[in-house]
């Protein structure tokens, strides 16, 4: 057969159905369906920024000293954006073993208003709580935190009867009056079930209570402390179930500050002496490594009386650092603290080296036992430090609860 | 070798056309299976995507009855059950406004809640989205890159949609960018709210459709079960995704219809091939008589056509899923607006390409090729150097071989009944059951073919003349080339019978159905946002209002959930049925007579199961359920099994009086008014939307609408059906096509022969016509019981297994003489280029190569 007797010649009309049916189906699909191509995308989340700032407008603000009214202010104050109970404290149980705990709630308005909903699940407040426990000399560190909403029964705090709590972490008062109170968390194999006593009277740090965190107005918090709670309870750790007797401090703040841009971190102390004095100084921290004339703190008791430190009053050099086995951000671990004015040198050494708070913003709070001189001789005493800035945030506060967030 | 590469690619070269065709036939096989497969591919995936990324990490899932959860639970599950990943969830369907064909999935979450179960939900700095803004803010949504992207959104716009047939202008505040493909894919038709604004927009204030999440491994029974203790009645705990693999199961038997559909398509593929390699072959007995006599041996001219075969399949291949990927994004839309019908919500946005569906289907194609150029191979090897003996030897061997086909197609229709007779419930014997008659029928053709001319000759004969008996003869004497090309348009047609009779009978039943079903004169739902199935709830006090409106005589009530109960995802129905719709139920199977069973069934002292829920679980009449409800365990006997072509999903009906007893959820899904007479269901409507307000808009249909929109949906169901069926006779149709061609060129010496001895151009025309037409008609004549037969299986095997359902064997009407005439069409379009050739051939050039 030839080529030109194939069907070459004529057949094109063959492909050309073939064609039109490929065609018409090709419409067809085509017809029926859309498009749509994926592309390459960036980064996601960090959990932290439950808590975090953002625009201060609309919430009010802390410019001046406040006239607290009781117990109206041991509840929250969702007006401001940020407020927190803080509570830490060193223990002993009954054999005489140390141990160090820290329990704290904090509460953020996301929103100045409170969105208008029906449900029962609606709500601008955010709460937050970090627990940690520390048996000393068995050098276990155990910590956590956890998040929820201010609402559906989650996480809430109510002035009368007192009681702030994030699902079965709570801290509540009595049915008549705000001490004693009773702080319940537990963690993992952790817990603690401790009654804290008012103990020392009530401290209102800064300027009667108005504690200036940055240069303008308003970058301040209300600020109260009480220094010196009797406590006793039970705490728990795997097996070991004992009961304890210690002291605790307990921080109450609010506020819509913001730090200055320059702050890094702080340096928070809070000091139990035994010769009955409490002392409280932070210092931030700035990038530009120059002391912040806005450092402050009191020196309180025994018997009631306050004064306040400034800036200038307290000199501090740190002695030793200490790496975090998570990614070596290296830690001040170790202290001599200078303060001429009360005739006080002393050493602060962590009781444990790792008591860094591995949450979503990471910092480190930690049992510290204090050993020097006072003008009337040696003085010892415990009490908790808290670093911020060092971790792996270090100088971007911005994902961290620090933001709306303050030493204290 | 080389010279044979040379001769044989440049064969190939000089006749671009025939290498076109052989290429097409491929892919077209391919492109079928491999469109086919992706759709049915793309909407699964896109529903495991959508679940499972929904589904997170969550290890278990705290489930709902017919009232879902109360959203206090999760603050129950923390404090007092000490759980610390617990995520609510309510999900729930909506539409942007100008985009309302595209199902959003609205899911509303805990942002706080999500860090561990769904990291890229819960939003962060990096991701341009602030989880707490979500909860804070009312209105406030989050989306995916790539759909705030298609829907031209970025955060702080406004995004108006339509949810639970409400406008809601919500307020971007945050586009998520997750790294991964796989959560990306997840959000692709994600809108993120908060849990607060979801049941708001959902209505569903004080409720949760699901509690997700994470216990620690060592938790075992011991902590199930504590959990279990603190759930309220009628939930449930389950492990992660039993509820959405369950609902995957709800498609299968639909997938695997699907699936058979495109292996049905891929054999007229395989035909295809089979077709153009032979005729390629044919083309060449020349050349490779003489390259045999060249000294070529066999085993190379074997290998030579099998490596063309190889390269053309390649080809093909390649081209056939190229063009199945265009085709199935068209199915793609039509596949996923039936499972949105019948079955759950599925957003399809484009198509996926797994490599593995588009590998198998182009080996699939290479493969066939191959294969379906193996006869052809061993006849090219058969070529002599003296090839004008091999015509007649090819020819008595097939014929030889006729009676042996016959046997083979007889003993695979056995095979085939006893698949299809010996077991009860298995869709995979159905179908492979099915395939076999397919295959038996396919040859036991070629016999049936031969006794059908032998019968008509004579009639031929007289009615023709000698040139009717001459086409009838010599569609028996090239056997070889004829029996292929009759037996694929035998299985095309009866193909294209058998669907069309069971699309026909199906139709049949289901208006039947609809006629005794429908029985309300108007129909009051909410608005559907993405399906055709009845969701949502109405207006508290509707069906009270609705009976004091002037006009109406009764009101039957109707309330749908779905959840997950034993029998897998099951609907429970209560129904408050008015004495004037107790004919409306269709029942099957019953303990007693239709009204003692309607009266039980109204006082709730038996419930009514469906036709598929009876079939695939064995339920029968008198047996009795369990359904763990809010309040104690409901448990009655099925007083009867009712017909239920509206979902093949498991349904069971109870009275409103036992689902009140049992459950606390006073809500309606939706009402049948039935009207006085000349009273017009406009006017009710009306009445009915001004009682309900702007706040809630109403879906009010009359009879006549309900009926028109089922019959849509079950038109849109065929669609693909009915596409396919139009692909298959495609297929099957240039099949014949290339069959005939090849046929009439290796009679050019034969119709050379003719002409010399006088026979007019017109006369030959006419020879090859009568003889396209006689395949034709027998084809049909033999499609016709074999359409029929398939018809049955696939009505009360096939279907039965598939959906349980029962239908009525329709074979009425123009079905039958239509698929008859296809057939001769068919047929004869096929033959009109060859015969329009062949009586152009000169004689001088047909017989010059004596």
């Amino acid at each position: 057969m030839t080529s030109n007797a194939g069907p070459s010649r004529h057949a094109p009309w063959a492909l050309l159905f073939l064609g039109l049916l490929v065609v018409g189906l090709v419409v067809w699909a085509l017809r029926l369906s859309g498009g749509g191509e994926p592309e390459g995308v960036r980064a996601t989340l960090s959990a932290a920024q439950a808590i975090a700032g953002g625009d201060t407008a609309g919430f009010a603000r802390a410019t001046e000293v406040r006239d607290y009214v009781f117990p109206r202010d041991h509840g929250p104050h969702p007006e401001y954006r940020t407020e927190w109970w803080y509570l830490t404290g060193n223990l002993e149980d009954e054999d005489g073993r140390p141990w160090g705990f820290q329990v704290t709630f904090f509460r953020n308005s996301v929103t100045p208003d409170v969105p208008e909903r029906r449900s029962a699940w609606s709500t601008n407040q955010t709460w937050m709580a970090h627990f940690a426990l520390v048996d000393i000399d068995a050098g276990r560190h155990v910590h956590g935190e956890r998040f929820s909403r201010g609402a559906a029964g989650l996480a809430g705090g109510q002035a009368e009867p007192f009681r702030v709590w994030l699902e079965d972490w709570e801290l509540a008062g009595g049915e008549e009056e705000f001490f004693p109170l009773r702080l319940r968390a537990t963690h993992g194999e952790a817990s603690m079930d401790l009654r804290l006593e008012e103990g020392h009277p009530m401290v209102r740090q800064g300027d009667r209570g108005l504690s200036q965190k940055g240069p303008d107005p308003g970058n301040a918090s209300h600020y109260l402390t009480w220094p010196r709670m009797p406590v006793e309870g039970r705490v728990q750790m795997g097996d070991r179930d004992v009961r304890v007797t210690g002291q605790g401090w307990m921080d109450r703040e609010w506020s819509t500050s913001a730090l200055g841009e320059e702050h890094v971190g702080w340096d928070w102390f809070s000091i139990q002496l035994d010769d009955g004095r409490n002392l409280m100084f932070f210092e931030l921290r700035r990038d530009d490594g120059l002391p912040d004339p806005l450092n402050h703190g009191s020196v309180s008791g025994p018997g009631g009386l306050v004064r306040t430190l400034g800036a200038g009053d307290v000199e501090i050099q740190v002695l030793d650092t200490w790496a975090s086995p998570l990614d070596g951000a290296e830690y001040p671990s170790g202290w001599q603290v200078e303060i001429p004015s009360e005739g006080l040198s002393f050493q602060v050494t962590p009781r444990l080296r790792d008591q860094e708070m591995n949450t979503s913003f990471r910092y480190w709070e930690g049992a510290v036992l204090v050993e020097g001189d006072s003008s009337e001789g040696p003085v010892s005493g415990v009490g908790y430090v808290e670093l911020t800035g060092y971790g792996e945030d270090a100088g971007t506060r911005e994902s961290a609860p620090g933001s709306g967030m303050a030493p204290g | 070798m080389s010279l044979r590469f040379k001769a044989s690619s440049r064969t190939l070269l000089q006749h671009p056309w025939h290498l076109l065709l052989t290429i097409l036939g491929v892919a077209l096989g391919v492109a079928i299976t491999v469109a086919l497969d992706l759709a049915i591919e793309s909407s699964r995936e896109a529903f495991r995507v959508s679940t499972e990324t929904v589904t997170g990490r969550s290890t278990h899932q705290v489930l709902g009855g017919p009232t879902g959860l109360p959203d206090t639970l999760p603050a129950i599950l923390r404090v007092e059950g000490g759980l610390r990943e617990v995520a609510p969830v309510l999900e729930g369907w909506a539409v942007h406004t100008d985009d309302q064909g595209r199902p959003l999935r609205l899911l509303g979450i805990d942002p706080l809640a999500e860090a561990a179960f769904r990291p890229f939900l819960a939003g962060g700095p990096a991701a341009d989205a602030d989880g707490t803004l979500l909860m804070a803010r009312a209105g406030s949504v989050f989306l995916g890159r790539e759909l705030a992207d298609r829907l031209q959104v970025d955060t702080g716009d406004p995004l108006p949609l339509v949810v639970a047939g409400r406008s809601a202008t919500l307020s971007v505040v945050g586009v998520l960018a997750p790294e991964d493909d796989w959560s990306r894919q997840g959000l692709r038709d994600l809108l993120v709210v908060d849990v607060s604004e979801a049941q708001e927009l959902l209505d569903e204030e004080g409720r949760l459709h699901r509690i997700d999440l994470i216990l620690p491994d060592d938790g075992g029974p011991e902590l199930e079960a504590r959990i279990e203790a603190l759930l309220p009645p009628g939930a449930r705990l389950e492990p992660a995704g039993a509820r959405d693999a369950t609902m995957a199961q709800m498609t299968r038997a639909f997938d695997l219809n699907l699936t058979a559909l495109s292996l049905l398509g891929l054999v007229f593929g395989v035909f295809l091939i089979y077709n153009t390699m032979t005729f390629s072959v044919v083309r060449r007995r020349r050349l490779l008589g003489t390259l045999r006599a060249l000294g070529v041996t066999r085993s190379q001219v074997v290998r030579g056509i099998l490596l063309e075969a190889l390269v053309l399949g390649v080809a093909g291949a390649v081209l056939g899923v190229l063009l199945g990927t265009v085709l199935g994004r068209g199915l793609v839309q039509l596949v996923t607006r039936t499972i949105n019908d019948l079955y759950f919500v599925v957003s399809v946005e484009g198509l996926d390409l797994p490599v593995a569906v588009l590998l198998r289907g182009g080996l699939l194609g290479v493969a066939a090729a191959v294969l379906a150029s193996l006869p052809p191979a061993r006849e090219a090897a058969g070529v002599s150097p003296r090839e004008a003996l091999t015509r007649s030897t090819v020819e008595s061997r097939v014929r030889r071989l006729v009676p042996v086909a016959a046997v083979a197609g007889g003993l695979l229709l056995a095979l085939g009944g006893i698949l299809l007779g010996f077991t009860e419930r298995s869709l995979g014997a159905a179908f492979a059951g099915l395939f076999a008659i397919l295959l038996g029928m396919a040859l036991v053709v070629p016999a049936a073919s031969v006794a059908i001319l032998r019968l008509l000759r004579p009639v031929l004969r007289r009615g023709i003349g000698i040139l009717g008996a001459m086409a009838a003869r010599g569609v028996e004497t090239s056997l070889s080339r004829t029996a292929p090309a009759l037996a694929a348009l035998v299985i095309a047609v009866s193909v294209t019978v058998g669907l069309g009779v069971m699309i026909q009978s199906f139709r049949g039943s289901v208006v039947q159905w609809l006629d005794v079903t429908l029985q309300a004169d108007v129909y009051v739902s909410p608005p559907g946002t993405v399906s055709a199935r009845a969701e949502g709830r109405l207006p508290a006090g509707l069906d009270r209002q609705a009976r004091e409106l002037e006009g109406v005589r009764g009101v039957s009530t109707y309330r749908g959930t779905e959840f997950l109960t034993q029998w897998g995802m099951t609907r429970l129905v209560a129904l408050g049925l008015d004495p004037a719709g107790e004919s409306g139920l269709d029942l099957l199977g019953r303990i007693g007579p239709p009204g003692e069973v309607l009266e039980a069934f109204r006082d709730g002292e038996v419930l009514l199961v469906s036709e598929p829920m009876a079939f695939r679980h064995g339920i029968e009449p008198g047996d009795t359920l369990r359904i763990p409800g809010d309040v104690g365990t409901l448990a009655l006997p099925v007083g009867a099994v009712f017909r239920d072509f509206g979902s093949d999903m498991s349904t069971i009906m109870v009275g409103r009086v036992a689902y009140d007893r049992h459950w606390d959820d006073p809500d309606l899904t939706s009402l049948g008014l039935f009207l006085e007479g000349g009273v017009h269901p406009d006017t009710i409507a009306e009445a009915l939307r001004a009682l309900a307000g702007g706040e809630s808009p109403l879906q009010v249909r009359s009879n006549l609408e309900l009926r028109e929109l089922t019959m849509e949906v079950f038109d849109r169901t065929f669609e693909v059906t009915r596409v396919l069926r139009l692909l298959a006779f495609l297929v099957a149709f240039v099949g014949v096509l290339s069959a005939l061609m090849a046929l009439q060129l290796e009679r050019v010496r034969e119709l050379g022969v003719l002409r010399a001895n006088g026979m007019t151009p017109r006369q030959t025309w006419g020879l090859v016509t009568a003889q396209t037409g006689l395949m034709g008609l027998v084809a049909g004549l033999l499609a016709l019981p074999a359409g029929l037969l398939l018809a049955w299986v696939m009505i009360h095997v096939v279907n039965r297994r598939s959906f349980g359902w029962t239908l009525e064997l329709d074979a009425g009407g123009a079905l039958l003489w239509q698929s008859l005439v296809l057939a001769l069409l068919g047929a004869l379009l096929a033959g009109i280029y060859p015969s329009w050739r062949m009586s152009r051939t000169s004689p001088a050039e047909a017989l010059r190569e004596e």
